[in-house]
């Protein structure tokens, strides 16, 4: 092995170990993330509710912490915009006594069939480079059901004005004769 | 547009029906059988033709950007009612000078504050026109995700109050304005300029100076509301404070023309140049 390509490997293996550190981050030890149910089955534009429990196992009051929803689509061709989920999906907590516990209901209307995670995260605005503590993934299972019959439209489109314009003829016919008979 | 034969049909007998009445009557006439309203009902029913029909087409639309849609064509139908209102209030003086036909209402024993009310009654049918234009397409649009009756009832109460306030407005500036042409180019330039907050990016739409603003302006107030309650699935009084612009325009904006119909309405234009 030539003298360059050992410096190449040990620099590959120095450019590793530090991404390593930066990646590996520890996530905050005192905070665990519960949640109330672990399936959810519901209806296309239905809203359900679920409940999640952030509790403060450490030794000190935890301070600025913020509860984030996520929600993630399982269904590659379905997009999913949390935005239309849920529109209060972060929390800002008061502070945590050592011991205590914060119990946060969340709202949500299911927007789109199929199925999703939805999760919480706890981060603290005090920690840097933290991994967040999350909750398990509830699994919403959203049934579909037909809002819209697209082909229905077509008559409904032309049917109107068509009508109207009928009508409008048939006035102007008219009018056109009320003179001369009347004459 | 009245003529002097239907001038005499304004004679009105002590026991037969008040001034106002006959006025609307005969503005209804020239309206519909003259077929200026149902002319602009079928391009009307067009429009929402093609919006609904674009909106019912698109399969990629989600729960919520079904109701968006549903929001959408009701908040065309209120605009663009408003505006058909708006034509025919700044038409309603300053049209009858331009075709010679003033003199004749103005000799007719109907009280000029009278005849402003049966002109803005019949400039409203328009509107009236317009909403059962739009029931069916609100039904079609609506009834997948249940909001066929909050559509109904806010844009019914939401457009009727715009209505009045645009007929109104456009009668005021027809009272004043020299020639039609300059009444009705200043009241579709009002109508813009009432409009224009709606296209203001969200964040200048945001803080207490934008959030003022929106409420001041009946129409972008009450589109701020049939919004609300239409998307966001808001309970009916939750933002019932956004109508306070548009009640009070609808209550200020048609007693004023009443006021000023009964003092101004005259023979030769001007104020207005």
């Amino acid at each position: 092995m030539s003298r360059s390509r050992i410096l190449t490997v040990l620099a590959a293996l120095l450019a590793g170990l530090v991404f390593a550190s930066v990646k590996v981050a520890t996530a905050a030890p005192g905070e665990a993330v519960s949640v109330n149910r672990a399936l959810i089955s519901t209806d296309l534009g239905h809203k359900f509710t679920f409940r999640s429990r952030i509790t403060n196992n450490g030794q000190a009051a935890a301070r600025g912490l913020i509860a984030h929803l996520n929600i993630v689509g399982l269904d590659p061709s379905v997009y999913i915009d949390p935005e239309d989920w849920s529109s209060h999906r972060t929390i800002y907590l008061d502070t945590l006594p050592a011991g205590g516990s914060k119990t946060i209901t969340w709202r949500l209307q299911a927007v789109s069939a199929g199925k999703v995670d939805v999760y919480v995260a706890v981060f603290s605005r005090r920690a840097i480079a933290t991994a967040p503590n999350t909750s398990p993934a509830i699994r919403v299972a959203v049934a579909d059901r037909k809002t819209l019959n697209s082909g229905g439209i077509l008559p409904l489109a032309l049917g109107v004005p068509a009508f109207l314009a009928l009508l409008a003829f048939s006035v102007r016919v008219k009018r056109r004769r009320q003179p001369s008979s009347e004459g | 547009m009245a003529t002097v034969e239907q001038a005499a049909d304004l004679q009105v007998e002590r026991d037969g029906p008040p001034g106002w009445a006959v006025v609307t009557a005969q503005e209804l006439r020239d309206l519909w059988l003259g077929g200026r309203g149902l002319a602009l009902s079928v391009a009307f029913s067009l429009l929402l033709s093609v919006v609904a029909y674009l909106v019912a087409t698109n399969t990629a639309l989600n729960f919520l950007e079904h109701r968006e849609s549903v929001n959408l064509v009701l908040q065309i139908a209120i605009a663009v009612g408003g505006l058909l209102t708006l034509l025919a209030g700044a038409d309603a003086v300053s049209g009858e000078r331009e075709r010679g036909s003033l003199e004749s209402i103005l000799l007719s024993p109907v009280p000029r504050g009278q005849i402003t009310l049966g002109k803005l009654l019949a400039a409203l049918s328009l509107w009236l026109a317009a909403y059962a234009i739009t029931v069916p397409y609100a039904w079609f649009l609506g009834r997948g995700v249940g909001i066929v009756g909050d559509a109904l009832v806010t844009g019914g109460v939401v457009g009727t109050m715009i209505a009045v306030f645009l007929a109104s407005l456009g009668l005021i500036v027809s009272l004043f304005a020299r020639s039609n042409r300059i009444s009705l180019s200043l009241s579709l330039f009002l109508l813009l300029a009432l409009f224009a907050p709606t296209q203001l990016p969200s964040n200048a739409q945001q803080g207490w100076a934008g959030e003022l603003l929106l409420r001041m302006n009946p129409i972008t107030a009450g589109e701020h509301y049939v919004g609300k309650i239409l998307t966001n699935g808001h309970a009916w009084g939750e933002d019932v404070s956004w109508l306070l612009s548009p009640l009070v325009a609808a209550v200020v904006l048609p007693a004023a023309a009443l006021i000023l119909g009964s003092r101004f309405m005259q023979l030769r234009g001007g104020v207005v140049e």
